[in-house]
């Protein structure tokens, strides 16, 4: 479903190239789990978001579903968006003016949902996640943990194919963070999304089905990980 | 430490320029244009201040009151002149002086004219120097005017006529036909601030006084001013004033009540009732307007400072931290952003210096007076600067500087300030207040000229295109020339008509009169009287509905009255009238049939109603020649009766205005406050869309992180632009609902003024709100559409 080929991303400063992404090329596949592991400043996050369309890559081709994403304008890209990728940030990044259930329903306004389906598939959700009783609050009211499944919640709302995830749980204590990695695999195993995210944390790794390594903006190694949870 | 802030608030005003652009662009032009109503309203209440004695001087006014209206002279009969200094023992000196003009002359050793030009005179007694002081360069006061036949002259004057004022001493000057006047004193001119601005001064003496006995008689030219004495105040002259009105109103002939009081110097300038010798008044309503203006002005350029200030806090929340951790006191702080706001006044009052010296020239035109408005000419106007910074600094920087202040240290040093909701509540409803302001002065630009199209466009009922009305002089010696005179005017190439009259129809120099009709009093109002030839109505193309023009005659033969005076007389055929008798009291006490009515057509500025009229053939009281040229000729025509003129009645000047203009100038004032308020509602809205798109931009950033969100979550450009823009685009609906009722009472106040006025209609509201709604929708766009395109994925990274 991604194939990626030669991406290369630099900022040129005064004459001098500092590259955070060297001939990236790999391909990701309808329903895998891939973790992007690495040292801090190795250029994770900017290939997550490369994937994710959010930033452009300086040099390379990028196709998502067998169109190159490289050349998209701005509204095809937006309908990428809308239909295909969810996304989960490590900061969550709800909408402080608005309730839980708002924030579940923002993607589907986007998505030109009529009203009453947007109702049941919002409410849909917070049943899956057994936040019904908590829909009305608004972001500062939760803890951490329950922001971050707000984040997943409105990620998967769109029905998207890909979930990329920026450290889903950098911000979480290990027993929620534990929680929310279950709950990417079940939705990785049950409903076959994929899932690419990016992660400091060998336990988080392991809950995937690959993971790639990345130095330098280079990737070091790709290897396949046996199932043990 | 002073000095210390002084550089952070430089160095932080130049790290946001655009931010601090603004603000001193809105606030210079708003301190701008605060300083150019100050300059202009200083100059006002500074009218007749300048003299010793301003308190304790009044002038003398006469009052009628009639069934229906009531009436105001600034004149009083002759004879009350001497009355008040016999019968008022509180009053330390009494003083007439009577306006009239004429031709002066100055010739030289052989008899021949230097100088001819019609000038205004005035006659005065010596006592009214010591009423008004006034610093005499040769002559003194109480001398130069104590014989007949003696003229002192203000510097100007004497400069004009003789060179100098040494030369003019002692010299003689002709006056009229046959008054030498010997120049006794020059005394230095008067300021521009004058009611009464003399230049040429003639003693009372030279005035045949004795003749006038009449107390019926009021003209507005001749007024009487009183000193009182030391300690004496006006309400301890109200009992003699009371009887001095009973005694000398005793004739019942005297009509509409008529009685005297006194009016303040220091009212005359503002009294339009009354008015004044120099033709200015400006009343206190309309200083009153020009103050709220310039409140508005200082007002939303200050909110505009606190919302960009408050805007921009944010960003300065963690160095408010860490100055709070290193032990800075709140107080310190406070003073920090307060020296900035100081520095961004101080430097926004310097450029509104600059533009209040572009501008002056302009607004002296626009007043049309020679005056010197100056921006240094006066030390008050220095203090209201120095006044007006520290209290835009005050009133702009205090609430930012609370705000900052209030950070808590924690917060703030992780930069997790978020500008509360509640400060933006009272940034939304500053700008609720600012649009209000902005779209009241839009409705009102919108009505007032629609009101002066109106007035410019309103058939007047009679024609006023190419005529043009030159004056004739009255002595009996000219009167006789009117004939040959018009013979000659006829034969020019153009000239098609040429009629004497006294006023074109429409004029305010009004005379009236009660009258007899069908040899019965009528008491409930008075006719307006004019006098004209037969050919006025074939000229003027006033319409006959009854009747016809009387009969070519020098004096009176019958009267031509128009459908208001049938109106008001209750007579609805108006063949009614024709043939029945009317007597003017005040016209010449003869009994007249009527011989037509004319059609109604405005004798009076639109602001008036038509009065009720009557004309006749009186050829002594001519003091025009109306002339109806043929309209491609009119400029060479104009100059060859100009020549013609001045051949005919070589003693006199001559003097033409065309008709037209003469009915614009009725309406200078109207003129006037359309341009004040256009140039200030164009002010207000710039300031206001300034501090519109300071508060978009302000918005944008605060809610960068949500874009991002959003952006991520699918929404396009358009939706973000659309929501950004929503709430600016209901907080000005809002406005427009609040200043809508408001804007109504003004204009629908000031519509109320105009006889003759538009109907108030819903379309400059309409118009307002679409104005306001379209400039908002475009300057608020520009800075979200700015931020829905720009890439944020920075912002999205970690906190």
């Amino acid at each position: 479903m991604i194939e990626l080929k030669n991406i290369e991303k630099y900022y040129a400063n005064k004459g001098v190239k500092s590259y955070i992404l060297r001939h990236v090329t790999t391909s990701i596949k309808q329903g895998e789990f891939v973790s992007i592991m690495g040292p801090s400043g190795a250029g994770k996050s900017t290939l997550l978001n490369i994937l994710g369309m959010l930033e452009e890559p300086t040099y390379g081709q990028y196709e998502f579903m067998g169109e190159d994403v490289v050349s998209l304008n701005e509204r095809k890209r937006i309908e990428l968006y809308r239909n295909h990728i969810g996304f989960v940030f490590q900061a969550y990044h709800l909408i402080d003016e608005m309730t839980v259930a708002e924030n579940i329903e923002a993607p589907l306004l986007y998505k030109k949902v009529p009203g009453s389906e947007r109702k049941s598939r919002v409410a849909d959700i917070l049943d899956r996640f057994n936040m019904v009783a908590k829909s009305d609050l608004f972001p500062n009211q939760l803890s951490g943990g329950q922001q971050q499944l707000v984040g997943i919640a409105r990620a998967l709302v769109a029905q998207p194919s890909i979930i990329l995830a920026d450290e889903p749980t950098g911000n979480l204590q290990s027993a929620q963070a534990l929680q929310i990695m279950d709950l990417f695999k079940k939705l990785n195993e049950e409903e076959g999304i994929t899932i690419v995210q990016v992660t400091h944390s060998e336990v988080n790794a392991a809950y995937g089905s690959r993971i790639l390594h990345l130095l330098d903006g280079v990737i070091k190694e790709d290897v396949t990980v046996q199932q043990t949870v | 430490m002073f000095k210390l802030n002084f550089k952070i608030a430089l160095r932080n005003l130049w790290k946001h320029k655009a931010y601090t652009f603004i603000n001193i662009i809105g606030l210079s032009i708003g301190l701008a244009s605060c300083m150019l109503i100050f300059i202009f309203i200083h100059y006002q209440l500074s009218f007749d201040m300048g003299f010793k004695n301003k308190d304790r001087i009044y002038r003398v006014v006469t009052n009628w009151k009639y069934s229906n209206y009531n009436d105001f002279s600034k004149g009083v009969p002759v004879p009350l002149i001497a009355a008040v200094r016999n019968e008022f023992a509180s009053l330390e000196k009494v003083a007439a002086i009577i306006k009239r003009g004429g031709i002066i002359r100055i010739k030289d050793d052989a008899g021949r004219d230097i100088i001819k030009t019609r000038e205004v005179v005035y006659y005065t007694e010596p006592d009214y120097f010591d009423i008004f002081d006034m610093s005499w360069i040769f002559g003194k006061p109480r001398q130069a005017l104590s014989q007949p036949n003696t003229v002192v002259l203000s510097e100007t004057i004497a400069i004009k006529f003789f060179g100098s004022p040494e030369k003019a001493i002692g010299k003689s000057i002709l006056y009229g036909d046959n008054i030498n006047l010997k120049v006794t004193g020059v005394f230095k001119d008067m300021p521009q601030n004058s009611s009464s601005p003399l230049d040429i001064v003639i003693s009372y003496q030279t005035f045949n006084s004795k003749k006038y006995t009449n107390w019926d008689s009021v003209s507005s030219e001749t007024e009487c001013y009183v000193l009182l004495k030391d300690g004496v105040s006006l309400a301890d002259l109200q009992i003699t004033l009371a009887q001095f009105n009973k005694k000398y109103y005793q004739n019942k002939n005297i009509q509409g009540n008529q009685n005297n009081t006194f009016q303040e110097l220091k009212d005359i300038h503002f009294n339009e009732h009354y008015g004044n010798f120099a033709g200015t008044t400006i009343t206190k309503k309309e200083i009153y307007g020009l103050v709220t203006i310039g409140l508005f002005l200082i007002l939303t350029a200050c909110i505009n400072f606190i919302n960009l200030a408050t805007a921009q806090s944010v960003s300065r929340s963690k160095e408010v931290g860490v100055r709070k951790v290193m032990g800075s006191k709140r107080k310190q702080l406070i003073l920090q952003f307060l020296t900035e706001t100081f520095i961004v006044t101080l430097v926004a009052m310097l450029i509104a210096c600059v533009f209040t010296e572009l501008v002056l020239p302009d607004m002296q035109n626009l007043f049309k007076k020679q005056v010197s408005f100056s921006l240094f000419g006066h030390p008050v106007i220095f203090v209201f600067m120095i006044v007006l910074t520290i209290l835009v600094s005050f009133l702009a920087g205090f609430y930012p500087a609370m705000v900052m202040s209030g950070f808590s240290p924690a917060l703030a040093i992780k930069n997790k300030v978020v500008a509360n909701a509640g400060g933006l509540n009272l940034r939304k409803a500053l700008v609720i207040v600012q649009f209000s302001i902005t779209i009241i002065l839009i409705i009102g630009t919108l009505v007032i000229m629609e009101q002066m199209q109106f007035l410019r466009q309103k058939p007047l009922g009679f024609n006023t295109d190419a005529v043009a009305m030159v004056n004739v002089p009255g002595s009996s010696y000219d009167q006789k020339k009117y004939n040959t005179f018009k013979q000659k005017v006829l034969q020019i190439p153009g000239v098609e008509m040429l009629s004497f009259c006294q006023n074109a129809p429409l004029s305010d120099e009004i005379t009236t009169s009660g009258f007899n009709y069908n040899d019965r009093k009528n008491n409930d109002f008075e006719i307006r009287i004019s006098k004209a030839d037969e050919n006025y109505f074939n000229l003027f193309d006033l319409k006959f509905i009854a009747g016809k023009v009387f009969l070519k005659s020098d004096t009176i033969s019958g009267w031509v009255v128009n459908e208001t005076f049938l109106k008001k007389m209750n007579i609805s055929d108006p063949q009614d009238v024709i043939g029945k008798m009317l007597n003017a009291i005040n016209g010449n006490g003869a009994n007249i049939p009527i011989v037509g009515v004319v059609k109604d057509f405005n004798d009076k500025s639109l602001k008036e109603d038509i009065s009720p009229l009557a004309i006749y053939a009186e050829k002594s009281e001519y003091y025009k020649a109306a002339i109806k040229i043929d309209s491609k000729q009119l400029l060479p025509a104009m100059k060859k009766i100009e020549h013609l003129w001045n051949n005919t009645f070589p003693d006199n000047v001559y003097n033409a205005s065309f008709v037209r203009d003469n009915i614009n100038n009725y309406y200078k004032d109207e003129y006037v406050m359309g341009i004040l308020f256009r140039a200030s509602t164009g002010v207000i809205i710039f300031i206001s869309f300034i501090g519109l798109f300071g508060l978009i931009s302000f918005v944008a950033t605060q809610r960068t992180k949500e874009i991002a969100i959003r952006k991520v979550l699918g929404a396009s450009t358009l939706e973000l632009v659309k929501m950004l823009n929503g709430s600016f685009l209901l907080m000005v609906f809002f406005a427009n609902l609040v200043a809508s009722p408001l804007a109504y009472i003004f204009v629908s106040k000031w519509l109320s003024g105009f006889a003759y006025r538009i109907e108030l209609d819903i379309w400059p509201f309409v118009l307002a709100m679409l104005i306001s709604m379209l400039i908002t929708l475009i300057t608020v766009s520009i800075r979200s559409y700015k931020s829905a395109i720009a890439t944020m994925i920075d912002t999205l990274k970690y906190e």
